[in-house]
């Protein structure tokens, strides 16, 4: 999948890394041409930032491992936040004067009889002046808030991202990618808004019924009580009723839309397949009931939206006419002036005007509140596999890897290996062949520590796995897995990957030692050529090899090989293997053959079969010692295979 | 039934006449329209179609939209004149006028809800349609357009755009009649006094142009937003598919930078935005509030001097802030407009792409194929690309096996789309039985013409149903017989749920071996007179692969094959071997033969033995 790539900017916006520029070529995607000339007004502004300089420690600090809240992501910001608050306050202050100004007029100003120019003139400027005085202050807050929000967003995206890189691969599964992408993405998003925006209309809104609050109860106490008598209750119940049935149409809504994309997704990556099948109708009508099923959630929470707007709107003007029969009544009774009344009126249409607004706002507080819920869910996934607090830091090693009894399951009910014992000298190389689904990747992923032994311990130069740093352990270590994966960039960033401080000299030697060298002078831009959409541009073979120099320039002590299965053709196994001879020279390497002449290549060859190590010796010992390996062996020269050995 | 080709197992398995199996019922309509063809249109008006399919709801939605405001109108012009019955020395009862105003607010209520109801049943039935459409559209597009575009746009596409045409749709009608509440206002302010109705308005369109100015400036700073979040989304989407690299070389640090460096480039995006939107918006925000400062100094003077009643500053107040809600939802409006605009025209991209591979008018449907492909001098290449088979020339009989072999890039695979007409010929023809197969019908093509892919893709469903795919009436023994004949039966007997075993479920993820062999299932089921077999073997250990080649030996029997392998063993299969070397066939004949008397044949084969051990 490749998310969001063809977003990726023009010129100026990818960065360094040119992730999001993959799309070049692509028919969709980028910036509009028209705009780029505002684009570029805005970036010439940009200052240069300076490159993060983090660290990574496998095991999460105690600060890292509070719960996440809001109220804690902000507050590493506090001044910010704090500045953001007065302004709110102020804000919502200097938004509602003009009721209590007008009303003031009203009774000083224009009673017949007692005219007065000047209150008129007084009241009109300040009214003027509050405006103007509560634009200066939107303007800061925005600023503010802006700042604040991207700051804590900032924060929030490594620290989410940096317990990814905490997880164990059991997590990493291909249904949980898209989960992981959308919350580093919509999720973070979502907090975004409601931060940049959200909250401050929030308490805004909330200030403002309780200023004009306030000012009605300063005013006349009766009508203040008659009218928050009415309103409130009234308010409180419908909102009350709003959030608890919205909350339910949310959720429905979300399953649903959610069920419209995997449809999509999978009808899409699998669109080859579908028409081959004729399934195109079958599908489209399967696609219609699900995004039917869409729409009716839709409808569900739509129809308490069309209920509780208008019904507020209905409140607000019957209310208005209550209070216009009582407070009437007041006036004529002179218990009221009538620029008291106006006030009245005046503020309890501003009354609901926020109460609509936090209704607009719900959504967004909504979809933040269940955001920060999923945030916190991943946070809080421990991951399997992870350090002892007292971990030690793995001394270089000479590359000595035992395995001391050792049982694993994925599920714990279904054993993959049993009490495996073996131990592989430094330097030697050791194949492990043996039918799909015996175990083979699984002692691999077991000497890489990607997960950790139900029983019994992994040990390298005599050292439990366990007990040391991911780090100090990874680092000794260099895996090619079965599908090279490459990172979008130049093909030099990508072998620099496990050594990031390796000189171009470096690079040359490894390119040499694999026998990449006619591939890098056949590309135009050499070791700067980009690597497309996880090097799709590269054919398998060619990939493997980068994936195999890639390791190569990381000098591991061992080196773990899954050998790829599929589509590889003739020649570029021939390099490849000619490539491993190399790569083995004085190291400890584990290779996961598939190809029995990829097997032969090893100092000593492990038959894995139903959980267990069932035959251990070199290609020739195995083959005289006619048993699982010689038939293995038998059959595969019987279909057609090549025997190399002699 | 005579057909030799159908074995006992796969009796039902005659292409039906429609060639396809639609399992499940309609519930729900698909679209009544579809956009506009006419590119030159408007990008509104090229939708313009889909929302006049909902017209009755839509103009419901507009007319009880438009009386819930007339209804909301009303009542600052009759609190006026309450009030002016309450000024001193004009004393008179209101009672009439309270109830007068409750009434309003009932109906307001009402049709407000009706209103909402309606749009809403619009908007959502707009939204539907639209992402049928586009799933519709692009279940039939060809596969040029999917080898150029990524999957995870599209759905992005499907989402947002969509998502962002529809809110326009329902939502810009609603925005407008609220400023057609402006007019209304306008008439009734004129109405109690011109003077101040003038001043009152005066700084509506000074709003209205404040707001045009102030999305200018947003827009390309909100475009480069996105972009710096894709490429957030870009490292993320590496991270997670290329996790056992990062680990592996112990370099979650410089992921983590990489990381950091993408969202600091957001969070400065954003602050911009922030600051951008700070210059501009307090101003439309505020600028009412200018007007009503206006009102209470003009209509105070008025009210002084005689020329206007008290009321009348009431009625001014409640009318501005009436206002103030849609002049500021028109700023919004516009910007709501250039998005959707933006979206529109991207998912203008999708619909308007039209499919290179179609019928031609009058193409016969091809039943039961004897199964005789022709290659007549084919010539072919991707889309804008150079070509890759140069004059390819060969015929395969009924019945027979015949291997591809060649080095990679010689177009062995190429071959194999050719035949199910996935892309079409640049020159020369490919016959099916004799009829060439532009001239089939598309169905019946492919329900001839079973094609095991290389990548196997399952769906997301129980096993059963992805070896059903293809054929949705199957009943389970055919199913199970299928998966025999693909050796897949052991291994999903042994799954906790067997057949009903979800892919990809509750971490029951499947080898690359044996999502083939279910792939090769699938297709077997099907049951197709001629069979395609594109490295769909190639994850499987090879002693796996010897017992499924015993099984399938028996199926090839009477059908054609297409072997498309690297291995021998899988190559010793077929009854002749035709040697491909940059696009041309250089030699045909059975494995023996071609190792005997072919040099490249043998070097091709021969290419790892020169280089062992």
């Amino acid at each position: 999948m490749a998310w969001g790539g063809g977003w990726g900017g023009g010129p100026g916006m990818g960065g360094q890394h040119p992730g999001a520029t993959g799309s070049t070529g692509l028919p969709f995607g980028g910036i509009p041409q028209e705009l780029m000339d505002g684009v570029k007004k805005i970036v010439a502004d940009e200052p240069t930032h300076r490159p993060a300089n983090l660290t990574f420690q496998q095991l999460p600090s105690e600060a890292e491992s509070r719960r996440l809240t809001l109220g804690r992501m902000v507050r590493s910001h506090t001044s910010l936040f704090a500045f953001a608050t007065v302004l709110v306050v102020l804000i919502s202050v200097a938004s509602q004067a003009g009721p209590a100004l007008v009303g003031y007029a009203i009774d000083h100003g224009m009673q017949p009889g007692h005219h007065s120019m000047n209150v008129i003139i007084t009241c009109s400027l300040a009214y003027l002046g509050a405006a103007l005085m509560a634009s200066l202050f939107q303007r800061w807050q925005a600023s503010v808030s802006g700042r604040l929000a991207s700051r804590v967003m900032y924060d929030l995206r490594i620290k989410v991202f940096t317990h990814f890189q905490r997880l164990s691969l059991d997590f990493f599964t291909e249904e949980k990618a898209g989960v992981l992408m959308s919350r580093m993405t919509s999720d973070i998003e979502n907090l975004q808004q409601l931060l940049q925006d959200g909250l401050a209309q929030f308490a805004m809104q909330g200030l403002t019924m309780i200023i004009i609050t306030i000012a009605l109860f300063s005013t006349n106490v009766v009508l203040a009580t008659w009218t928050v008598l009415l309103v409130i209750p009234v308010l409180v119940l419908l909102t009350i009723w709003f959030h608890t049935s919205s909350e339910k149409g949310y959720l429905r809504a979300r399953d649903a839309i959610a069920n419209v994309l995997a449809d999509l997704s999978e009808s899409l990556y699998g669109i080859r397949v579908v028409t081959a099948n004729n399934r195109q109708r079958h599908n489209i009508i399967h696609h219609r009931n699900v995004v039917g099923e869409y729409r009716n959630a839709n409808m569900f929470t739509g129809q308490i939206m069309s209920v509780y707007g208008p019904v507020t709107i209905m409140v607000g003007i019957l209310s208005q006419a209550l209070l216009l029969g009582i407070g009437g009544h007041m006036v004529l009774r002179g218990e009221l002036s009538l620029g008291g009344l106006t006030l009245f009126i005046l503020y309890l249409n501003r009354f609901f005007q926020p109460i609509q607004l936090l209704v607009q706002q719900y959504n967004l507080l909504q979809q933040g509140r269940s955001s920060i819920i999923r945030l916190r869910e991943l946070l809080e996934t421990a991951p399997s596999v992870t350090e002892v607090p007292n971990a030690v830091t793995l001394p270089p090693i000479t590359g000595r890897l035992t395995f001391e009894d050792v049982s694993f399951g994925y599920l714990p009910e279904r054993p993959v290996l049993e009490h495996v014992n073996l131990e592989i000298t430094p330097g030697e190389s050791v194949a492990f062949v043996g039918p799909t689904g015996a175990g083979k990747s699984t002692l691999a992923k077991l000497a890489t520590r990607f997960y950790d032994p139900t029983g019994g311990r992994v040990l390298v130069d005599g050292v439990d796995l366990t007990t040391v740093t991911m780090h100090s352990l990874r680092s000794q270590l260099g895996v090619v897995p079965q599908e090279p994966f490459l990172f979008s960039g130049t093909i030099r960033v990508n072998l620099r990957f496990g050594r990031p401080e390796a000189t171009d000299a470096d690079i040359d030697e490894a390119v040499d030692v694999v026998g990449l060298r006619d591939l890098i002078d056949r590309l135009p831009n050499g070791l700067d050529t980009v690597v497309h959409e996880r090097g799709q541009t590269l054919s398998a073979g060619e990939r493997q090899l980068l994936a195999l120099a890639r390791a190569f320039l990381a000098r591991p002590r061992v080196l773990v090989l899954d050998e790829a299965t599929s589509s590889l053709d003739l020649r570029s196994e021939t390099i490849i293997e000619r490539a491993l001879d190399r790569m083995l020279e004085g190291r400890t390497a584990i290779l996961i053959a598939h190809r029995l002449t990829t097997a032969q290549r090893a100092d000593r060859i492990v038959v894995v079969d139903q959980g267990g190590i069932v035959e251990v010796g070199s290609h020739e010992e195995l083959v005289r010692a006619q048993g699982v390996y010689a038939g293995m062996y038998e059959a595969w020269i019987a279909s057609g295979g090549r025997d190399t050995s002699l | 039934m005579s057909n030799p080709r159908l074995e006992p197992m796969f009796h039902a398995s005659a292409p039906s006449p429609a060639f396809e199996h639609i399992g499940e019922p309609q519930r729900f309509p698909g679209p009544r329209a579809e956009i506009s063809r006419d590119r030159n249109l408007v990008w509104w008006r090229r939708i313009m179609p889909v929302l006049k399919s909902h017209r009755l709801t839509f103009i419901g939605a507009i007319t009880f939209s438009f009386v819930s405001l007339i209804f909301q109108t009303l009542v600052p012009k009759i609190l006026m004149s309450a009030i002016d019955r309450l000024t001193p020395g004009h004393h008179q009862p209101i009672h009439g006028i309270v109830v007068a105003v409750l009434i309003i607010g009932l109906f307001a209520g009402v049709a407000g809800y009706l209103s909402r109801r309606f749009l809403f049943t619009t908007a959502y039935n707009v939204e539907s349609d639209l992402r049928n459409l586009m799933y519709e559209h692009l279940t039939w597009l060809s596969f040029g357009f999917y080898d150029r575009v990524q999957s995870g746009q599209l759905i992005s596409r499907a989402n947002s755009d969509i998502r962002s045409v529809q809110m326009y749709f329902t939502f810009a009608p609603q925005i407008i009649v609220q400023c057609g509440i402006g007019v209304i206002a306008f008439g009734f302010m004129l109405s109690i006094n011109v003077t101040l109705a003038l001043i009152a308005m005066v700084t509506m369109p000074i709003m209205y142009v404040v707001g045009i100015k102030m999305r200018q400036v947003m827009f390309p700073i909100s475009w480069i937003i996105q972009a710096r979040l894709a490429d957030v989304a870009a490292i993320v989407d590496e991270n997670i598919n290329g996790v056992r690299v990062v680990k592996s070389f112990a370099q979650e640090a410089g992921e983590i930078n990489r990381l950091a460096d993408a969202s600091e480039k957001v969070a400065w995006a954003y602050t911009k935005d922030a600051d951008i939107r700070g210059q501009w918006a307090p101003w439309v925000q505020n600028l009412p509030q200018l007007g009503l400062a206006l009102v209470l100094f003009f209509g105070g003077w008025m009210v002084t001097l005689g020329h206007a009643p008290i009321g009348a500053i009431v009625a001014f107040n409640a009318y501005l802030l009436m206002l103030q809600a849609p002049f500021m939802m028109l700023g919004q409006l516009v910007m709501m407009g250039q998005r959707a605009r933006a979206s529109a025209e991207r998912i203008f991209e999708i619909l308007d792409e039209q499919p290179d591979i179609t019928e031609r008018p009058g193409s016969i449907d091809l039943v039961d194929a004897r199964g005789e492909i022709a290659f007549n001098h084919v010539r072919f290449g991707y889309a804008e690309g150079a070509d890759i088979l140069h004059d390819f020339h060969a015929n395969i009989k009924a019945g027979e096996s015949v291997a591809l072999v060649g080095r990679t890039g010689s177009g062995k695979s190429t071959v194999a789309r050719l035949v199910a007409r996935f892309y079409d010929v640049r020159d020369g023809s490919i016959l099916i039985d004799g009829n060439d197969v532009r001239n089939v019908t598309l169905p019946s093509l492919r329900a001839n013409v079973g094609l095991v892919l290389d990548e196997p893709f399952l769906f997301s469903v129980s096993i059963r149903e992805n070896i059903a795919y293809g054929r949705a009436d199957a009943n389970l023994d055919e199913i199970i017989s299928a998966a025999k004949a693909a050796n897949a039966h052991e291994f999903i007997e042994q799954l906790p749920e067997g057949y009903d075993t979800v892919v990809g479920e509750r971490g029951y993820t499947l080898s690359g071996g044996q999502r083939q062999r279910i792939a090769i299932a699938r297709t077997l089921l099907v049951n197709p007179p001629i069979l395609i077999l594109d490295d769909a073997t190639s994850a499987i250990d090879v002693h796996v692969e010897a017992e499924i080649h015993d099984a399938l030996e028996s199926l090839l029997e009477h059908r054609t094959t297409l072997v498309i392998a690297h291995r021998i063993s899988t190559i010793a299969l077929a009854d002749r071997v035709i040697l491909l070397e940059e696009g041309r066939v250089v030699a045909e004949g059975t494995h023996e033969e071609l190792l005997a008397s072919v040099p490249l044949y043998a070097e091709v084969l021969a290419q790892t033995t020169a280089e062992s051990l």
